[in-house]
């Protein structure tokens, strides 16, 4: 186990280092921050000035020396937006995001799979197909159209909740609602089908045959082999929160990394973009790791 | 790793907290939600709208301040007077007993430090790119009188001493985060991506504001924006979205000084020829968007300035809607050889402004059924730069760039010479009668100044048909009811908290 | 309860008659839920094919005396009755014309990153060698590449097309099936049956095809349907950012999100395309839950059961 271990975090460490050589090369294709930065009638004199503060001149390889070169002295660069360390910006943004990604996350994966199994074990029954059809809807409902909804249903018609923001617990309420829809619709239909393939496949009939009759038993026998493609997917959706959840930080005005990695793309901001990708990067290589190693938790017979 | 997570700790109890700042507000606080993050707060960097808005003539003042309300006029703020001592010098009486809000004393050193500050190479302040080339040479006179030398002589130099915000001659030449300036408030607190707070400081000069603390806060959505101040979230939201000005009452327009107009690429046939680029103004029907696709309020424009700018003449006619006319001049055009059949592109900025995509849409109908062969093409923001400014790609299609233009300051000069100058950055024109006016209006002063830049006005418009003016455009600001307040054009890049009373 | 549902009566399984394809019309009758399914697709299907031929021009024309037309009203023509954007364009021929780009985008991509990602998971999970971990190593970066980054670069250096989206979209789902087959399979090729026909000596194509794919296709038919809803989404968000496709061209995306201003004053904008994005995918996941029942011979027994309560 420990080796196992060790092997996948060297090889995260080199997935690592070719995603930084991959973004630093390939965003500095999409245009120069200069443009960007400086307003439009900006003189050519100001341009040369402003992408010699800023190292633009250089020969591309030079500059991605210079940025290996600091990355090695942990110094991630300064974002030209904010005149300030790229690192602390995003580490800010971070924080924010994977609280958010983690509430969500727990939430939708204990109700995921109680539902989720609930309606398998009932197949075709009232309630697997009311709780598929309400999933399948808040999966296909565009995040924006329930975010503004919500905001004006709940804040401005009902006062329940305040608006938008960061401040209070009430403020986490409806950015956590909005982002529990879609992945709790997709882990539930998941866990849902691989449950029915599992409950008809032949060791749940072994049991059955053997004499296990209490449903409590053959429930956990199910879930814990319908769990392994489940676990991939809770990994796929909380990776992509760890992203951030763009649409939902937007309009909740919740200061997390996916607006910051959004503007940081749009205005060419490469150091904040480049910090940003390397720590949700590791944050998503240990969830990787730690899913492997469920696998092998729940599935005795899987080795690495 | 240690920060995050101190980071960490604060975020958590951050949560936790159950009593929000944001809730329990002050009698004399206001909170103002703006809809583009505020990422420096550098002084020097406060003519960019979403820095000014917070500091400009809040935490940093200028020696001078145009008068939106007094038909764009400029009175004096940190200047008390003013006057030309030769062609190239002007010199500024500065006023007396005005402290920082670090508690030195401000004095013709800090103007000298400001100005070097703002010209240095070792930074790139936004104010520079005002003063094109000319060289300004400041020099201490007394603690109270500054001379400032430029080079060629530089008529509205009062008028760009607007733009220029004082910082304590201490301040370091590289950006800062801690601005300190000589105006009514100072920062108290910035948690970036979060809030901005402002609090009145002891030891102004001048009266004191009502507004005791203001907070800043940042959405990007126009809906969420309007909902706030519905909700007493928040007391301003300037450029909220007209669909989401449902409100009247507590809704208010304000022209922002933008003019949406399109530039066609007059160095390509066929948009090099005139009736072509007569035809593309006959066949909008520029009176049929205002009202529907956008708001009431919105001016026809004739010109790429607003229309309070000096110089602007009185007497320019917007073209009529004729698309028969237009087709009638492309047939002629058609007639001498000029290819109009060739594609045009009408080249548009995602999220210009509300409702951006449903006017280019209408424009493209428009132009087809005038017998235009155009298509659309919508580009974000890095993309379009690339389209609307100088280095023109090779090989592109004639293009039509829909674009806006801002021009809050009063004069046409920080307008003409990048619009349509030869060398302009944005400019496809090349004529020298242009160049001239351009060249001879830039050194007059007085009404010398304001004919010549109506008789370009007038050139470009009826003579040369440069470009499709269209709209002055006008945002929204919902406004809390509890606070006596107007927007007003200036809205656009600044945000005085002492021009906010409370009912 | 749930023994009578797992075992089933054996004069449930009724012996079926005619030919294949009767036989599955008729086991698509008895479900009339999944018949809906199926109209509806057969529907929009025909629409991708044929709309634009038909009605491109009317839902293209501005018209701004009908603009923001409420639904539900018949005074700007049948196609109207959805009522009309914000230039007066009728929004029900502008869903019929914007299934066709809808359609390419999403099948396109579902299809490919399906495809792409159910091969690499095979291969990842069955063979235990260095090339399995390059392959999931892979998928790491392309899991932690923001798929904004990815499309700025793509549709920047080359055009917004429905192609080029395809690409973009495609690329960013590809993890999430090979890492779902790759999961399965690690769990499948431990199974006795499998290893039953190892020693009994067949060949590793075969065992992959043969006994371990028919698993693994059911989860990624699942993933697939509701991936659809998602990619059309994602095409929508890329469309607001100015990085997608662009008006004049439409999606069902990209009427949603140019409806989102309009939410407060004029609902249907964003509703009807929003409501056909819905109807779609469950339309999918519908018709998909019905054919696994049907296909396959484990779980065939719940349709027969379901014909005794009929």
């Amino acid at each position: 186990m420990l080796r196992f271990v060790r092997q996948r975090v060297t090889a995260s460490l080199i997935s690592l280092v070719g995603l930084i050589v991959l973004v630093f090369f390939l965003s500095r294709l999409t245009g120069d921050p200069t443009n960007l930065f400086l307003p439009i009638d900006a003189s050519d004199q100001m341009r040369e000035q402003f992408r010699q503060l800023h190292g633009l001149n250089d020969p591309l390889i030079v500059q991605f020396g210079r940025y290996v070169w600091d990355l090695l002295h942990l110094d991630f660069g300064e974002s030209i937006r904010q005149a300030r360390p790229a690192i602390n910006v995003v580490l800010q943004a971070f924080v924010w995001t994977f609280q958010l990604a983690v509430i969500t996350m727990v939430l939708v994966t204990l109700a995921a799979v109680v539902c989720g199994s609930l309606a398998a074990f009932n197949a075709g029954g009232l309630f697997d197909r009311f709780v598929s059809l309400l999933s399948l809807i808040g999966a296909a409902a565009p995040d924006f159209w329930v975010a503004i909804v919500a905001i004006t249903l709940l804040a401005v018609k009902l006062s329940w909740l305040p608006t938008s923001g960061t401040g209070t617990l009430w403020h986490w309420i409806m950015p956590i609602g909005v982002l529990f829809i879609r992945p709790f619709g997709l882990i539930l239909q998941v866990v849902r089908g691989s449950m029915l393939s599992t409950l008809g496949s032949a060791y749940v009939k072994t049991a059955r045959a053997k004499g296990v009759r209490t449903k409590s038993i053959i429930f956990v026998h199910t879930l814990r082999n319908a769990l392994l493609p489940v676990i991939t997917v809770i990994g796929d959706q909380a990776a992509s929160l760890l992203n951030g959840a763009v649409v939902v930080e937007t309009i909740f005005g919740f200061p997390g990394v996916g607006k910051l990695m959004i503007d940081s793309i749009l205005q060419r901001d490469f150091n904040v973009i480049l910090a940003a990708i390397m720590v949700t990067a590791l944050a998503i290589f240990v969830m990787n790791i730690l899913i492997d190693l469920g696998y092998a938790l729940l599935d005795p017979r899987i080795r690495y | 790793m240690k920060q995050a997570k101190q980071l960490a700790g604060i975020a958590f109890v951050s949560m936790l907290a159950w009593s929000g700042a944001a809730m329990a507000q002050g009698k004399s606080d206001v909170t103002i939600v703006l809809g583009e993050q505020t990422d420096l707060l550098e002084p020097c960097m406060a003519t960019r709208s979403n820095i000014g808005r917070v500091i400009l003539q809040n935490i940093s003042e200028t020696l001078t301040e145009i008068d939106v309300r007094n038909n764009s006029t400029l009175k004096p703020r940190l200047a008390t007077s003013w006057e030309q001592v030769d062609p190239t010098t002007w010199r500024f009486h500065l006023r007396q007993n005005v402290t920082f809000s670090d508690g030195s004393t401000f004095d013709a050193e800090d103007v000298k430090h400001s100005i070097e500050r703002s010209m240095s190479s070792k930074i790139t302040c936004e104010t520079s790119r005002y003063f094109g080339d000319t060289k300004i040479t400041p020099s201490v006179v007394d603690d109270h009188t500054i001379d400032i030398k430029t080079d060629p002589a530089e008529p509205v130099l009062p008028l760009l001493m607007s733009l220029l915000t004082i910082v304590p001659s201490e301040t370091p030449v590289e950006f800062t985060r801690n601005p300190i300036g000589t105006g009514p408030y100072k920062l108290a607190e910035w948690t970036p991506g979060q809030r901005i707070v402002l609090t009145q400081r002891d030891g102004y000069w001048g009266d004191k504001p009502a507004v005791a603390k203001a907070t800043y806060v940042f959405r990007s959505d126009s809906a969420v924006r309007a909902a706030m101040v519905k909700t007493g979230e928040a007391d301003i939201a300037p450029a909220i979205s007209a669909e989401d000005a449902t409100d009247k009452s507590i809704d208010f327009s304000y022209p922002n000084s933008e003019t949406l107009y399109i530039r066609p690429d007059d160095s390509m046939p066929p948009l090099n020829d005139k009736r072509v680029r007569k035809a593309l103004n006959m066949a909008i029907d520029r009176q049929s968007f205002i009202g529907s696709l956008l708001p009431e309020g919105t001016e026809i424009a004739t010109t790429v300035v607003p229309s309070t700018t000096a110089g602007v003449p009185k007497d320019l006619k917007p073209f009529p809607y004729d698309p028969e006319g237009a087709k009638k001049l492309l047939a002629e055009a058609k007639a001498d050889g000029v290819p109009v059949d060739t594609k045009l592109e009408l080249v548009g900025r995602t999220n210009l402004f509300p409702n951006v995509t449903e006017v280019m849409e209408a424009t493209l109908g428009m132009l087809k059924d005038a017998g235009f062969n155009v298509d659309l093409k919508m580009h974000e923001v890095a993309e379009f730069e690339g389209i609307y400014s100088k280095p023109f790609q090779k090989g592109r299609a004639p293009q039509l760039v829909a674009a806006q233009h801002d021009n809050a300051r009063g004069d046409p000069v920080f307008s003409m010479f990048w619009k349509y100058a030869s060398d302009g950055r944005q400019s496809t024109l090349s004529d020298p009668h242009v160049d001239d006016l351009i060249k001879q209006a830039t050194a007059a002063t007085g009404d010398k100044r304001n004919q010549l830049w109506s008789e370009l006005f007038t050139y470009l418009h009826d003579d040369v048909v440069a470009d499709v003016q269209l709209f002055h455009m006008v945002s929204f600001a919902r406004i809390s009811p509890k606070l006596d307040y107007k927007p007003s054009i200036a809205l656009n890049g600044q945000l005085q908290l002492s021009e906010i009373k409370f009912k | 309860m749930l023994s009578t549902e797992i075992v089933g009566t054996p004069e449930a399984i009724a012996v079926p008659r005619g030919t294949a394809a009767t036989r599955v019309l008729r086991m698509l009758y008895r479900d009339k839920l999944a018949l809906c399914a199926g109209i509806f697709l057969l529907i929009v299907i025909t629409c991708a094919l044929f709309g634009p031929y038909l009605l491109n021009d009317i839902a293209t024309r501005p018209n701004l005396r009908a603009r923001n037309a409420p639904p539900f009203s018949l005074a700007h023509g049948w196609l109207a009755v959805l009522g009309a954007d914000a230039l007066g364009r009728p929004l029900l021929a502008r869903i019929i014309v914007a299934s066709q780009n809808t359609m390419a985008v999403a099948c396109g991509a579902v299809a490919c990153s399906a495809l792409v990602g159910a091969v690499l998971g095979l291969v990842a999970g069955y063979s235990r060698g260095r090339g399995g971990q390059i392959i999931m190593r892979l998928a790491d970066i392309i899991m932690s590449f923001p798929s904004l980054l990815l499309a700025v670069i793509v549709l920047y250096m080359l055009a917004p097309s429905v192609g080029n989206l395809i690409v973009v979209l495609a690329i960013t789902r590809i993890p999430v099936y090979l890492r779902t087959t790759r999961a399965e399979v690690l769990e499948i090729r431990e199974r006795m049956f499998v290893q039953a026909a190892t020693v009994m000596g067949a060949s590793r194509m075969r065992i992959v095809l043969r006994h371990i794919l028919p698993i693994v296709i059911p989860t990624i038919v699942t993933i697939a349907t509701l991936d659809f809803a998602f990619v059309m989404l994602a095409e929508s968000s890329l469309s607001f950012l100015g990085i997608g496709i662009q008006p004049p061209q439409i999606t069902w995306g990209l009427m949603v999100s140019q409806g989102r201003s309009y939410l407060a004053n004029a609902w249907w904008l964003a509703f009807w395309p929003g409501l056909a994005i819905i109807l779609t995918t469950l339309s999918l996941n519908l018709l998909s839950n019905w054919m696994r029942v049907v296909l396959d011979p484990v779980q065939r027994w719940r349709l027969e059961m379901r014909k005794t309560e009929a």
